[in-house]
C-alpha cells in the first residue's frame, strides 16, 4: 500500500540514492539494512517528509502524494521514532504524547488534564505500558521512553484515515535484550494497526522481527530478501561486496612501522559511559584503525587523547611518559594533532585566514613576548600552500571560502608544520570528493613515511582496511578483535563486519 | 557587488554620510575647533567602548561597565589626595579585577557574560556606594591640577584627551592584530570550539577580555572623574547603551569575531555625530535616550551573523 | 535509604530552605524582625516586583530572557498616570479605564519586543535590552523628567486599606499570582513554555509554532509588567521614569534564587515567589539588624551568580558566553 518509485536524491557532489524502489504492504514489517553512508538516513528522511526526492515517486494506495515536511508526512500516516530520544524530559509523558495536538484537549482556554490523562493512557495501552500518564518523562526508563514514542506515533491513528507506516530508527541501541524482546513483542502485536520499517545495525535482530529486509549499498537497494530464505552471512556479504582497488588506497606506498618505542600507548583505559579497558601501542609510521559503528567508542577513544576527555581508569603514556594532566593544550605541546570530524566547527576556524588558521596551534613558535612575527606565519603558510598544493589565492583567504578538501589540507597543514607527530584523523574525508580523498590517501602514506603515527577512523571499511597497518575493532566500548600484520595479509570487509554487529 | 561585501564598509561609510548630512545642515559643524572639542567630549565613552569591544569580540557582553566607571569616579576622588597620580593605577586595577571576576564565573562556572556582569556590575555599585558614604563627593581642585591637570591641556592644538584616546586606541589595536593574544581572541570568537581544539587555553583568553573590558571602563571612570572633578556612585550612567551602540555601529556583531577597535572608534564617531545632530536639529535631551535605542536595535539586526545562532534564545 | 536526597529534589526545596533559614537567621539576630508589622512591610516591598518577576519566569521558562522590564514598568507607570489623570483623577469616575489601558501598552510593548527577537532573530537578551532602553526613554519623553502625582484617595487605598494587617495591594497581587500559576499549569500557552525550554528543536519538529509562542510569552510577560507599575504607583502614589529603576536586577535574582534554571524547561511561579521572599528579606533583614544598606547589592550579585552555578549542571553545557 506505500511504494517507492525509482527514488533520486543527490546532493552536492554526492549521487545519496540512485533508483530506489519500496515496497510495504499492510501490516508488513521490513527491515533496512546498509553500512554507514549506504544511504538508509537519507532514505528515511525521504519517507518521513524531512528531505523531498529529486525525481521518482512515493505513493500511498497507488496515489502520488508529496511531503514538505513531516508534518505533512504524518497526515498522511508516516510517523517516525527517532533514534535519539525526542521526548521533552522536563514534561509530562502525557504532554509528550499530545505535544503539538493539545488543542483537542482545551476548553475555554483551560487544558482538561483528566481528559488528556484519559487519552494518553488509552495511546499507552495500545504499547502496553502501564504508567501513570502524569509522569514526568526524565523518571522514565529508556525502555519506557522508547514505547512511549511508539505511543505518540500510534496517535496517527485517531488522527488519520488510512494506514501507518512507522519508521523505526535504531530503537533497540539503548535497551537490554528482554527490553528489546519486549517491543519486538508489541511491535508484532501492532501489525493489525500499522506497518512498520525497521533500521538497526544488529543484524540478529533485523532477522527476527522482518517479514522482508532490504540490503543497501552506496545509495541503492542491492537485494530484497524475505526472511525464511535470509541468511547473515549472505546479507553481510552484499552489504560490502566490492573489490578494493589497492591503487586507490595507496596501498603499493605502505611500508613497515619499526616497533621500536611506540609513541603513545594506552593500558586499560576507560571512560565510564564511553568505552572501557581499551589498551594498544601507536608506533612511529603506524596507521591504526578503530572501527566501529556509531557509539561504538572510536571518537571517544580519540578525545580522550586529546584530552577532551578524562579517563575514569587506565593509564595513557605519550613516548613512555604518563600523561597528568588531561587537556587539549597538554596534548598539543606533547605533540599529538587531532582532525575533528566537524571540519567546519572544530577544524577551522571560518573567518580566518589560511595562514591564521595554520598557526592557530602553535602561535607560540611565531611570537616573542606574545608579538606575532606574521611575515614568519605567512612563509611558512606558504610553503605548506605549496607542499599540500592547496587551492588558494593566497594565505590571506578566509578559511571558510575554501573547498573541504582544501579546508582538510590545512588542518592537516596546521599539526604538521607545528611538528606534531602523533595525529588523530576522525572521519578525515568524510564528504570530500573522490581527488581530495585521494589527496588526504597520499598525506597519510607520506606523514608515515616522515614518522608520524596515525590513529585514524575512517570513513569506511574499504579506507580502514586500505589505509590501516592494524586494525582494532570496537563493540559498545569493548575492543573485539586486532588485526595486524597487513602487509602480508589484509582481513576482509567480511571479518570485520563479523566483529563490528 | 553582493550585500557580504559591502557590509564591512557600512560604518564609515555610514560616518561619511551623516557627517556630510550634518554638515550640510549646519556648516559651523566642519568647524575644526568645534570638531576637535566635540570629539574630545567623547573621549571616555570611547575608552569604555574600546574595553567592550574585547568582550564583544569574543561573542560576550559586559553590561559592568557602567557601573564600574561609577565606581572608579568614586576611588578617585576618595584616594586622590593619598596617593596622587598613582590613584591611576588602583583605578585600572580595580576595574581590571572584577571584569576578570566576571570572566572567571563566565567561563569556569558557566554563568552567562551577561548575568555575570550584570551581578558584579552590582558589586561595584556597592563598592562605589560604601566608598562615597552615598553622596557626590568632589576633588580639591589643587590636588586635581596637580595630579591630572596635563590631561586637558593642548600640544599644539590637540588636546591631550585626544592624546590619550589615540594612544589607547593604538594600544587596543596592536594587542588586536599584532599579538597571540588578539590572534586567539578572534579564534574564540569567531569559532570557539575549534579554538579548543586546537589547544589554545581558550579559559584565560576569555578572562583576560572580560578582565581588558574592566580596566578600560576603569580608565574611562578616572578620565571622566578628573573631567567632572568628582566622584559619585551615579556619576556615569547613561553609558552602557552609548558603549554598547558605538561597538555594534562600529560593525563588531554581537556574534563576535569580526570588526575590532578601530570599527568602535569608528562606531564612537558615529554616535558623537548623531549627537550633533541631535543638538542641531534641537531633540530635547529626554529623547536621546529613546533614539538610541532604537539605533541599537537596528544596528544589532544589520550586523548579526546568524548562521552562528542554531537557536536564537 | 537516601534517595530522596537527589541533585532534583534538592534544587527543588532549597530556597525554600534558604528563605527559611534566612528569616530564622534575622529573627535571631534581631526579633523585631519577626513580627507581623515587618512581615507586612516586606510583603508590601515585595508586591510590586513579584509581579515583574512572574513576567520574566515565563521568558526564562523559555531559556529566554528579558531586560526590558525597568522601560515597560516606567512607560506604563506613566501613561497611567496621565490617562488616570486626564480621565478624571479617581477610580470612582472614568479614571479606571487607564488600568486596563495600562495592561495594554505592557502588552503592547511586551509584544513588540517578542516580535523583534522572534522576526528578526535577534538574540532576547540584547533585544530587550534595546527595548528597555527605548522604553526608558519614552517614558522621560512623556514626563519631560517630572514627576506625576496620583493621589486618588480610592486607588491608594490598594496600600492604604488593609485587611488582617495586610494592605490590599498584597492580596491584588496574590491573586495575581494564582492566575499566574494557572497560565503555567492549566493552559496551552503555559505549557508550550516548558515544552520549548525543554528542548527547543523537538518542539519544533512535533509542531510547535515556536515563533507565536515565543512572541506572546513576551506579551503576557508585558502585561504582568504593567501590573507591577500599577502596584509601584498604588504604593507610593508617584510616577515618573524612575518608577521602573532596579526591577530588572531584582526581577532576575529574584527568578534565578528561586530556582527556575536560566537554561530553561524547569521552575515556575511558586519558586519565583519564594525567590522575591529571599530578595526583599534580605533588604529587610539587613536593615532591622543594622547593616548599611549598600551591602545589598553587592550580597544580591554573588547571590545570583552562586544560584546559576548551582542551577548548572556543567556536564550539559559545552560552553557559554
Amino acid at each position: 500500500m506505500y511504494a517507492l518509485r525509482k527514488i533520486d536524491k543527490v546532493f552536492p557532489g554526492v549521487k545519496a540514492l540512485s533508483a530506489v524502489d519500496l515496497d510495504i504492504g499492510r501490516g508488513e514489517i521490513i527491515g533496512l539494512v546498509g553500512e554507514n553512508g549506504a544511504g538508509k538516513s537519507t532514505l528515511m528522511k525521504v519517507i518521513y517528509g524531512a528531505y523531498q526526492p529529486d525525481s521518482g515517486s512515493i505513493e500511498i494506495d497507488g496515489q502520488t502524494v508529496r511531503f514538505s515536511n513531516p508534518r505533512q508526512a504524518m497526515h498522511h500516516g508516516i510517523g517516525m521514532v527517532f533514534q535519539e530520544q525526542s521526548l521533552i524530559t522536563n514534561l509530562t509523558v502525557m504532554e509528550n504524547i499530545f505535544l503539538g495536538y493539545e488543542q483537542q484537549f482545551v476548553r475555554y482556554g483551560i487544558i482538561d488534564w483528566k481528559a488528556m490523562a484519559e487519552a494518553a493512557k488509552a495511546q499507552l495501552a495500545k504499547v502496553k505500558l502501564a504508567i501513570d500518564p502524569s509522569a514526568i518523562t526524565s523518571s522514565l526508563s529508556f525502555a519506557q521512553r522508547q514505547l512511549v514514542e511508539l505511543a505518540k506515533v500510534l496517535t496517527l491513528e485517531e488522527r488519520v484515515d488510512g494506514d501507518l507506516v512507522i519508521l523505526l530508527d535504531e530503537p533497540t541501541s539503548v535497551l537490554a535484550r528482554e527490553e528489546v524482546e519486549l517491543l519486538f513483542s508489541i511491535v508484532r502485536d501492532l501489525r493489525n494497526r500499522a506497518s512498520f520499517i525497521f533500521v538497526s545495525h544488529r543484524m540478529e535482530e533485523v532477522l527476527e522481527i522482518s517479514d522482508r529486509i532490504y540490503v543497501m549499498k552506496d545509495g541503492e537497494v542491492v537485494d530484497v530478501v524475505s526472511r525464511d530464505v535470509a541468511d547473515i552471512d549472505a546479507i553481510q556479504h552484499k552489504m560490502v561486496g566490492r573489490e578494493i582497488d589497492k591503487e586507490y588506497y595507496r596501498e603499493q606506498l605502505q611500508k613497515a612501522y619499526s616497533d621500536q618505542a611506540p609513541l603513545l600507548s594506552l593500558e586499560d583505559v576507560s571512560v565510564s559511559g564511553r568505552f572501557s579497558n581499551v589498551s594498544f601501542d601507536l608506533h612511529a609510521g603506524e596507521v591504526l584503525c578503530l572501527v566501529g559503528t556509531e557509539g561504538s567508542g572510536r571518537e571517544a577513544i580519540l578525545r580522550t587523547i586529546f584530552g577532551m576527555e578524562h579517563p575514569t581508569s587506565g593509564q595513557l603514556s605519550v613516548r613512555g611518559k604518563p600523561v597528568a594532566r588531561f587537556s587539549p593544550q597538554a596534548a598539543v605541546a606533547a605533540g599529538i594533532g587531532y582532525t575533528p570530524r566537524e571540519r567546519k566547527v572544530e577544524g577551522i576556524v571560518a573567518g580566518m585566514n589560511v595562514f591564521e588558521n595554520m598557526t592557530l596551534s602553535q602561535l607560540g613558535n611565531y611570537s616573542r613576548a606574545g608579538v606575532l612575527n606574521v611575515s614568519g606565519e605567512r612563509a611558512t603558510a606558504r610553503q605548506w600552500i605549496e607542499r599540500l598544493a592547496i587551492k588558494t589565492p593566497s594565505e590571506h583567504k578566509d578559511c571558510g571560502g575554501l573547498s573541504g578538501g582544501n579546508q582538510q589540507k590545512v588542518v592537516l597543514a596546521k599539526w604538521r608544520s607545528g611538528g606534531s607527530d602523533i595525529l588523530l584523523l576522525d572521519h578525515p574525508t568524510r564528504g570530500l570528493d573522490i581527488g581530495a580523498k585521494e589527496d588526504v590517501y597520499d598525506m597519510i602514506r607520506e606523514m608515515s613515511d616522515a614518522g608520524v603515527g596515525i590513529i585514524l577512523v575512517a570513513d569506511t571499511l574499504e579506507e580502514a582496511i586500505g589505509l590501516a597497518h592494524t586494525i582494532i575493532v570496537l563493540k559498545d566500548g569493548v575492543a573485539q578483535q586486532r588485526f595486524d600484520g597487513f602487509l602480508t595479509q589484509k582481513p576482509s570487509l567480511y571479518d570485520l563486519l563479523h566483529h563490528m554487529i | 557587488m553582493s550585500m557580504e561585501r559591502i557590509k564591512p564598509h557600512f560604518p564609515w561609510i555610514t560616518l561619511i554620510v551623516l557627517g556630510t548630512l550634518v554638515g550640510i545642515a549646519n556648516p559651523s559643524f566642519f568647524n575644526p575647533a568645534g570638531l576637535v572639542s566635540l570629539t574630545a567630549d567623547v573621549v571616555p565613552l570611547f575608552i569604555m567602548a574600546l574595553g567592550m569591544t574585547f568582550a564583544i569580540y569574543i561573542g560576550g557582553i559586559d553590561l559592568s561597565v557602567q557601573q564600574l566607571a561609577n565606581m572608579v569616579t568614586v576611588i578617585a576622588t576618595v584616594y586622590l589626595a593619598q596617593f596622587g597620580i598613582a590613584v591611576a593605577v588602583i583605578c585600572i586595577a580595580a576595574g581590571f579585577l572584577i571584569g576578570a571576576i566576571s570572566g572567571y564565573a563566565t567561563t569556569r562556572l558557566y554563568v552567562p557574560s551577561f548575568v555575570s556582569t550584570l551581578a558584579m556590575g552590582f558589586v561595584a555599585l556597592s563598592v562605589a556606594k560604601y566608598l562615597s558614604g552615598q553622596r557626590a563627593l568632589y576633588m580639591d581642585a589643587e590636588l586635581r591640577n596637580a595630579s591630572f591637570g596635563w590631561m586637558f591641556d593642548n600640544t599644539a592644538g590637540v588636546p591631550h584627551e585626544l592624546i590619550i584616546a589615540a594612544v589607547l586606541l593604538l594600544l587596543a589595536w596592536f594587542l588586536q592584530t599584532r599579538t597571540s593574544f588578539g590572534r586567539s581572541l578572534k579564534a574564540v570568537g569567531a569559532g570557539e570550539l575549534a579554538a579548543v581544539a586546537s589547544g589554545l587555553n581558550v579559559n584565560r583568553i576569555k578572562i583576560l577580555a572580560f578582565a581588558i573590558s574592566g580596566g578600560f571602563a576603569g580608565i574611562a571612570g578616572l578620565i571622566f572623574s578628573v573631567k567632572l572633578s568628582g566622584g559619585d556612585a551615579n556619576l556615569a550612567n547613561g553609558f552602557l547603551l552609548l558603549a554598547i551602540v558605538a561597538v555594534l555601529v562600529g560593525g563588531t556583531p554581537l556574534t563576535g569575531g569580526v570588526g575590532g577597535v578601530l570599527n568602535t572608534a569608528i562606531g564612537t564617531l558615529i554616535v558623537m555625530v548623531i549627537r550633533a545632530a541631535m543638538v542641531y536639529l534641537e531633540v530635547a535631551a529626554t529623547q536621546q535616550q529613546m533614539i538610541f535605542g532604537i539605533i541599537l536595535i537596528i544596528a544589532i539586526g544589520l550586523t548579526i551573523d546568524r548562521t552562528k545562532l542554531r537557536i536564537v534564545k | 535509604m537516601n534517595n530522596w536526597l537527589t541533585r532534583d529534589n534538592l534544587i527543588r526545596w532549597a530556597p525554600l530552605l534558604v528563605l527559611l533559614a534566612l528569616i530564622c537567621l534575622f529573627a535571631l539576630i534581631e526579633p523585631r524582625f519577626f513580627s507581623v508589622r515587618n512581615a507586612a512591610r516586606i510583603a508590601i516591598a515585595s508586591t510590586p516586583a513579584l509581579m515583574v518577576a512572574i513576567g520574566v519566569t515565563f521568558i526564562i521558562i523559555m531559556g529566554s530572557i528579558d531586560l526590558s522590564m525597568e522601560g515597560t514598568v516606567s512607560v506604563c507607570a506613566v501613561i497611567f498616570a496621565f490617562a488616570f489623570i486626564a480621565l478624571g483623577g479617581t477610580l470612582a469616575s472614568f479614571a479606571w479605564l487607564a488600568l486596563p489601558l495600562a495592561l495594554l501598552v505592557g502588552a503592547a510593548v511586551g509584544l513588540l519586543n517578542g516580535l523583534i527577537h522572534v522576526r528578526f532573530k535577534i538574540p532576547s537578551f540584547m533585544c530587550s535590552l534595546a527595548i528597555g532602553f527605548v522604553g526608558t526613554g519614552f517614558a522621560l519623553l512623556l514626563t519631560g523628567g517630572d514627576r506625576v502625582r496620583v493621589e486618588d484617595e480610592l486607588f491608594r487605598s490598594l496600600l492604604t486599606i488593609r485587611f488582617l494587617n495586610f494592605p490590599i495591594m498584597v492580596y491584588v497581587a496574590l491573586a495575581c499570582l494564582v492566575l499566574a500559576w494557572f497560565i503555567q499549569s492549566h493552559t496551552k500557552l503555559g505549557r508550550n513554555f516548558y515544552a520549548i525550554g525543554g528542548g527547543e528543536e523537538l518542539a519544533t519538529s512535533s509542531g510547535l509554532n515556536v515563533g507565536r509562542v515565543r512572541a506572546l510569552a513576551f506579551m503576557l510577560a508585558g502585561m504582568f509588567y504593567a501590573i507591577g507599575a500599577l502596584l509601584a504607583v498604588g504604593r507610593i502614589g508617584i510616577a515618573e521614569t524612575a518608577t521602573g529603576n532596579n526591577f530588572m536586577f531584582v526581577s532576575i535574582t529574584a527568578v534565578v534564587v528561586g530556582g527556575t534554571a536560566l537554561w530553561g524547561g524547569i521552575g515556575g511561579v511558586w519558586n519565583t515567589l519564594v525567590g522575591v521572599l529571599i530578595v526583599n528579606v534580605i533588604n529587610n533583614g539587613m536593615v532591622v539588624i543594622g547593616l548599611p544598606n549598600f551591602v545589598q547589592d553587592a550580597v544580591l550579585g554573588i547571590l545570583v551568580i552562586t544560584a546559576v552555578v548551582l542551577s548548572t549542571n556543567r556536564k550539559t553545557v559545552a560552553f557559554v558566553k
